[in-house]
């Protein structure tokens, strides 16, 4: 007890000997004529204003600035606006157009567009532009779950083998570099011969992430290895922190801005791949509706009426342009360094 | 360096070991029996069956038919088609046209995506950095083969100024439309990158402390920004040299050239399963090859890396 209050004794003396020390010093500095240091008062200058912060505004985070600056950001209106507008397509078509796609009389072949045909008729005599707009529900769906997929499939890889290290991450990453070393469309062609029959859009997607998830694995990887030595995890360590919690509540958290940046821009490739699969004739079978068949099918007609190759490519071209753009727009926001510039 | 090295080439081993096995398996995971396909129409002679699929080695367990394949391979003793021509005189026939392709295509983006590429940052904002970066997005919405068929289309049959298609042993200008269709998306995504690349180093530290130094403005962009800018693209380009080979499947079809890709892309419809392992094993090695130039370049390029 009385060693306690000993200690106490001591501090108190410590800190009135700071104090003391200071305000000695202060006092002896002799000020000569001219040296006088000059201190705007607080009434000229109202510091307190600008310097003022409001406490009980939420706080801010990386996905709140990101949101303020994407606001902001006219490449993201423009490609938020397109996105909504091919979604909107994709899930109503019905409202664009009344007639079925896959209604197509001969007598129609390749005749001009007129009203309530638009787009005119391919050689079969569809409609093309009703398989136009219903093909957007199919280059969509396999975009958009391929993408799932492959993040869920990347970022479990590539997250483990980053978080882990050691032998997990040798052979995670061998793992990576061999499905990596096979060519994209190469290997889904080969693929792709075993499920001929098959005529859902599952085979294209799972084709599709099979020799896709390989960059999001890789970035993912690099990405938790470089916020697992942040400071902050080191803190939260020292605070008690287990392993698994700090993979949960700091590492993921902070390394999925680049993730959604590869796989928001990856979702457009995606498109393209099931189109030019489509172009090799092993894609989506022909009753499908989808906009690579369509313009696989133009293709033997390009010399004489090249506009039914024009429709469905402007619409694939438009939808992927639209992500690509979502992707600039997003990895701006996301990363700050490149928000400087 | 020469440690480093020899740990990156001893980590390729499983690597190439890995995706041999990996297309392998898939390949001989097809549907179909190539040797009831041989026979056509015609009853199957068992005796006969046996004997070609002894002669495959179709009768052994799938694990020694890799090994084996393994085991000629490193001889570069590819076996038989399954129509009776050794795989290694296809693959030399076909193989020629494609590098040359390739490289006509590798050095057509690189050139041109880089020049665009620093044309665009250095002058950002400029009208022709506009019109550079929405030709650009465009090469890269478009799909290869529509680009493909478009230039096929108008340069080709409107305007007379290339040759349709290729036949055999085609030469540089029957050559010059396809490259440029297989190395078209690439060079968008080089201009991307290294326009990015430039204007975010142009506003780094030490890129004003060339300046404070009084260094010239040429030599602030290109002993400073340049190479530090230019990095990311030789990486990229270096991958893309061994994925161009195998890309050159779509090209090669619409301006109908008998190279790699052709052969593949038939091989795997006709289920010549033998040709499509032996090639999708030659395009690994390159693949992998190119992607340890490319770290070895790094050293070369920034003084900072350095192996140990």
């Amino acid at each position: 007890m009385s060693d306690k209050n000993h200690q106490d004794d001591d501090m108190t003396d410590f800190a009135m000997n700071e104090t003391s020390r200071s305000s000695v010093t202060s006092g002896t500095g002799t000020v000569l004529p001219g040296q006088e240091r000059y201190v705007a008062s607080l009434d000229e200058t109202p510091l307190h204003e600008v310097d003022s912060m409001d406490e009980s505004a939420p706080a801010s985070n990386m996905w709140t600035d990101a949101w303020r600056t994407l606001r902001r950001n006219p490449l993201f209106i423009v490609a938020g606006v397109l996105i909504v507008f091919i979604v909107f397509v994709a899930l109503f078509p019905g409202v664009f157009t009344h007639q079925n796609p896959n209604y197509c009389q001969l007598e129609h072949s390749l005749e001009k567009g007129g009203p309530g045909h638009p787009f005119g008729y391919d050689t079969q005599g569809c409609d093309v532009f009703t398989r136009t707009v219903y093909g957007t529900r199919t280059s969509l769906s396999v975009g958009l779950l391929t993408t799932l997929l492959v993040v869920i499939v990347g970022t479990l890889i590539g997250g483990l083998a980053g978080f882990f290290g050691g032998w997990i991450d040798a052979v995670l990453s061998r793992f990576t570099d061999i499905f990596m070393a096979i060519p994209m469309l190469l290997g889904a062609i080969v693929v792709l011969q075993m499920f001929r029959t098959s005529s859902s859009i599952w085979k294209i997607v799972l084709v599709l992430t099979l020799f896709g998830w390989t960059q999001t694995a890789r970035i993912a990887r690099s990405s938790v290895l470089e916020t697992k030595n942040l400071e902050f995890n080191t803190a939260s360590t020292a605070l008690g922190s287990t392993p698994l919690r700090n993979l949960v509540r700091h590492i993921l958290p902070n390394s999925v801005a680049s993730i959604i940046v590869v796989g928001t821009t990856s979702l457009g490739s995606y498109i393209v791949s099931e189109a030019t699969l489509s172009f090799l004739g092993i894609g989506l079978p022909s009753t499908t509706v989808s906009w690579g068949g369509d313009i696989s099918n133009a293709q033997a007609i390009l010399r004489t009426d090249p506009s039914v190759l024009f429709y469905p490519s402007a619409a694939l071209a438009i939808t992927v342009l639209a992500f690509i753009m979502m992707g600039d727009a997003v990895k701006d926001a996301l990363d700050p360094k490149s928000r400087t510039a | 360096m020469g440690k480093y090295l020899l740990r990156r080439i001893l980590q390729m081993i499983p690597v190439v070991l890995g995706t041999t096995l990996l297309v392998y398996a898939l390949v001989f995971a097809l549907p179909g029996d190539p040797v009831k396909a041989m026979f056509g129409d015609k009853p199957i002679n068992q005796a006969v069956a046996a004997q070609i699929r002894a002669e495959y080695n179709l009768d052994k367990p799938f694990i020694i038919q890799y090994l084996l394949f393994l085991k000629n391979a490193l001889t570069l003793n590819f076996g038989n088609t399954f129509a009776g021509q050794p795989v290694i005189d296809e693959i030399a026939r076909a193989f020629p046209v494609t590098i040359k392709l390739g490289l006509m295509a590798f050095v057509f983006e690189a050139l041109f995506g880089v020049v665009f590429g620093i044309i665009s940052g250095l002058k950002k904002g400029k009208w022709y950095d506009a019109v550079i970066l929405i030709v650009s997005l465009l090469l890269i919405s478009v799909p290869t083969f529509v680009t493909g068929f478009l230039m096929q289309y108008f340069i080709g049959v409107k305007w007379h100024l290339l040759p349709v298609t290729a036949g055999n042993d085609p030469g540089f200008l029957d050559l010059l439309m396809p490259a440029m269709v297989l190395g078209s998306v690439s060079m968008a995504y080089i201009i991307r990158l290294s326009r990015s690349e430039i204007s975010s180093n142009i506003s780094e530290d030490y890129v004003r402390t060339a300046r404070a130094k009084g260094m010239t403005n040429r030599s602030v962009i290109v002993r400073h920004v340049l190479r530090n800018s230019m990095i990311p693209v030789i990486t990229y380009l270096g991958q893309d040299l061994g994925a161009l080979m195998g890309g050159a499947m779509i090209s090669e079809t619409i301006f109908n050239i008998h190279g790699i890709g052709f052969l593949t892309y038939q091989s795997i419809l006709k289920g010549e399963s033998n040709m499509v392992v032996s090639i999708v094993t030659l395009l690994t090695l390159i693949f992998v090859v190119c992607n340890l130039v490319v770290d070895m370049l790094y050293a070369v390029l920034d003084p900072r890396i350095r192996y140990a």
